[in-house]
């Protein structure tokens, strides 16, 4: 440790308030080494010690934030990384994943796809691939799918759909046969986010045995898909639903695809006894 | 919806009017001129988050229509329709008790959201959340068939933002965004003044706005038993329960609230952004500056200076905390607008002391002038517009313009450098670390 970085977090445990303020601020310009110490002070009895610590490891993320390389930024990111292994208190390893997710790129993602399978962890790992661009954070995240309990996958499931992940698509769609309805539906969300045609062939949930909220997310999935694709054949079957905002999501839909023969649907909705559909026709077609 | 199985006689009166006068009745005849309309003609309002502000929109079952809060706004000409409070949504059972004796008769209450979206006897909602949840509610709501009134900020990333305007456009939603500012007389009065050129061309908008808290240290503790404290998270990273972050107190949380420009900053750069006629612009570079507290629970800026750079038309609005307070206008907050002919105060912007100079309320617009959009209050033109399906003056697309200022700025103010924006594709241009916090991945089932 340089007598720098001494002196830094000599400065950040001090019991004087501006001292910390002013050594936070600054520590952008701190050696990396800085980066475990710091993760030791976060653990201090001082709540004010404690902020300032968390406020210097994020200063010092923004100080190699803006440029996607740079040799003090691969050396920030490696210091942030160890802080994620085992042996740190968990709260300074969720600090750690949610500042790499502002910086991490693929040197980043074993270290957070090795805790998918960490209960305690899971969620800010999940969190911090989403964030990394790149596919590297997607295949581990795929990797990672079918060793995750049930109750786990719905969320990486979210994640595909989040980051539109073209590459999982296929892996949503096989998520939607799940008799677990959870997962079933949250493929399905995710494939219609995705908003690709999969290669195989799509196995719908049984709609009857979703609960009301289900239903509804499995109606806006369709949609979003359909908006996707321009599938004239699913804006068809919503025309034919009873709910006025389905009928106008067709409607819209299909004012986009403007062919005659989404015309030809539209224009029968001009006599709707809805009158939210009657004007939605109108404008549609105006 | 079930109101329109039937023709009521209001709505017959409002198709005649409709058909002699080329608008809808409800929109020039005030509502105390018809009888109550009937059941299947009233709006049935569902209310999520009804601790604080959420209660302004309350609709009780006795006392007649009354206005819920002064200060969403109107010329005092029109009285919100007798709608009606039929379902109650909080996280916190002590919210949903004092709501439920205000309101009176048999509201529904619920404490997850989604069983209040999914009901079928609700046909509009109030979202009164913190803002982390307010995007994420609102598109759910879009989803669910309702229209929407939902309070600003309207959004908490850019990323929500696109959501909201995409849903309310998906289902051809009416949203509606409580920036309701722009339905204060003294806005309009300012408008009206300012878009006839009676300062010339404006250049510049600086804003002023009173310093955020600091905080204390109080120790983090156990959710108390009313509150479901993982629902109150949401789609937000988990922090320990702490009295002093939760309910009111989450606005000082740079990752909650974001701090004065998010809170005051939606309502008054709302206006000038209304004034400036600049709904579909954006800036091409943010750079916040100032200090966030020294000490203490909270993060959000103490002193704050933004400059926003827009290119045609060239203009810059400035956020400052405290910045320079109006000579003209004493107020805690407001905007001035430098004219190269002359300048004008509007202060406050969000309530009952929205306020302008004598000179523009005085102002009559000429024949052949800009008329800008006079609205009977946020409230009334929601209701209007759930009528009509015509966009409101706060409508969502304009809202999560103005959440986009007040995003970057604390963007910029956070990473203490000026950066540049594209405002078209909505990205931070040469910047990774900024154009990540774009968007924000969100929690456990909570996703966009």
């Amino acid at each position: 440790m340089n007598p720098a970085s001494d002196k830094f977090l000599a400065d950040i445990g001090n019991h004087d308030v501006e001292v910390r303020y002013a050594a936070w601020r600054a520590a952008g310009s701190e050696d990396p080494e800085v980066i475990a110490p710091l993760g030791k002070l976060m653990g201090a009895d001082d709540p004010g010690v404690r902020n300032a610590a968390t406020q210097a490891l994020k200063t010092i993320v923004d100080s190699v934030g803006k440029q996607p390389v740079g040799e003090k930024r691969a050396a920030v990111i490696q210091q942030f990384i160890a802080l994620t292994a085992n042996g740190h208190p968990a709260w300074v390893r969720t600090i750690a994943l949610r500042d790499l997710s502002l910086i991490g790129g693929d040197e980043t993602v074993p270290a957070a796809a090795k805790l998918l399978t960490d209960a305690d962890l899971q969620e800010e790992a999940v969190f911090c691939l989403e964030r990394i661009p790149g596919d590297a954070s997607i295949a581990a995240l795929i990797a990672a799918y079918p060793h995750v309990g049930d109750s786990f996958k719905p969320r990486v499931l979210a994640a595909f759909g989040h980051r539109r992940a073209a590459q999982a698509v296929d892996l949503c769609v096989a998520a939607m046969a799940s008799s677990n309805l959870d997962i079933a539906i949250a493929g399905m969300k995710a494939a219609g986010r995705i908003g690709i045609k999969p290669s195989g062939e799509i196995k719908l949930p049984d709609y009857k045995s979703l609960s009301d909220w289900q239903k509804t997310e499995y109606d806006d999935s369709l949609l979003r898909y359909a908006d996707s694709v321009h599938d004239i054949h699913i804006y068809r079957a919503f025309l034919e639903r009873p709910e006025e905002h389905l009928q106008c999501a067709a409607i819209i839909g299909l004012a986009k695809i403007h062919t005659p023969e989404a015309v030809s649907l539209i224009s029968p909705k001009l006599k709707s006894p809805n009158r939210t559909v009657r004007i939605t026709a109108q404008k549609a077609l105006a | 919806m079930r109101r329109n199985k039937k023709t009521s006689r209001r709505t017959f009166l409002s198709r005649t009017a409709a058909a002699t006068a080329g608008v809808y009745a409800f929109d020039i005849i005030p509502g105390s001129v018809f009888a109550q309309p009937a059941p299947s003609d009233r709006i049935n309002f569902g209310h999520i988050g009804i601790g604080g502000r959420g209660t302004g929109f309350l609709r009780p079952e006795s006392g007649g229509p009354t206005k819920p809060s002064p200060n969403l706004g109107g010329f005092g000409e029109r009285t919100l329709r007798p709608d009606r409070s039929v379902a109650l949504c909080d996280a916190d059972s002590t919210h949903l008790d004092k709501a439920a004796t205000r309101v009176g008769g048999h509201p529904k209450l619920y404490k997850d959201f989604r069983l209040l979206l999914e009901d079928k006897d609700v046909d509009a909602v109030f979202i009164a959340t913190p803002d982390h949840w307010h995007a994420l509610m609102a598109v759910m709501a879009c989803e669910a068939g309702k229209d929407v009134y939902v309070e600003k900020p309207a959004c908490l990333t850019v990323e929500e933002g696109q959501a909201m305007v995409a849903a309310a456009e998906r289902y051809g939603r009416v949203v509606q965004v409580g920036s309701q500012g722009r339905s204060q007389p003294a806005a309009y009065h300012a408008c009206a003044y300012i878009q006839n050129g009676q300062i010339g061309t404006v250049r510049k908008v600086t804003c002023w706005h009173y310093a955020s808290p600091a905080g204390d240290w109080t120790p983090d503790s156990t959710p108390p038993s009313a509150l479901d404290y993982d629902m109150w998270l949401g789609p937000e990273r988990y922090i320990p329960y702490n009295e002093k972050h939760t309910h009111r107190n989450f606005r000082w949380l740079l990752d909650f609230g974001g701090g004065q420009i998010r809170d005051r900053g939606a309502h008054i750069m709302s206006i000038a952004q209304w004034i400036m006629n600049a709904d579909n612009q954006g800036p091409i570079s943010i750079d916040g500056r100032g200090e966030p507290p020294h000490d203490g629970m909270y993060d959000t800026a103490v002193i704050m200076n933004v400059t926003y750079e827009f290119k045609n038309p060239d203009w810059t609005l400035v956020w400052a905390q405290p910045g320079q307070p109006s000579a003209e206008l004493k107020a805690p907050y407001g905007a001035i607008y430098w004219g190269d002919k002359g300048h004008l105060t509007v202060t406050y912007g969000d309530g009952q002391g929205t306020d302008t100079e004598p000179q523009a309320k005085e102002y009559q617009i000429p024949s052949g002038g800009v008329h800008p959009f006079r609205s009977p209050g946020n409230g009334e033109n929601f209701e209007d517009c759930i009528k009509s399906r015509e966009t409101p003056v706060m409508n969502v697309a304009a809202g999560v313009r103005v959440a986009y200022l007040c995003i970057l700025g604390n963007l910029s103010f956070a990473l203490r450098r000026k950066f540049e924006w594209d405002p078209v594709s909505l990205r931070v241009l040469n910047d990774d670390e900024a154009d990540r916090l774009l968007s924000r991945p969100g929690r456990g089932i909570w996703n966009l």
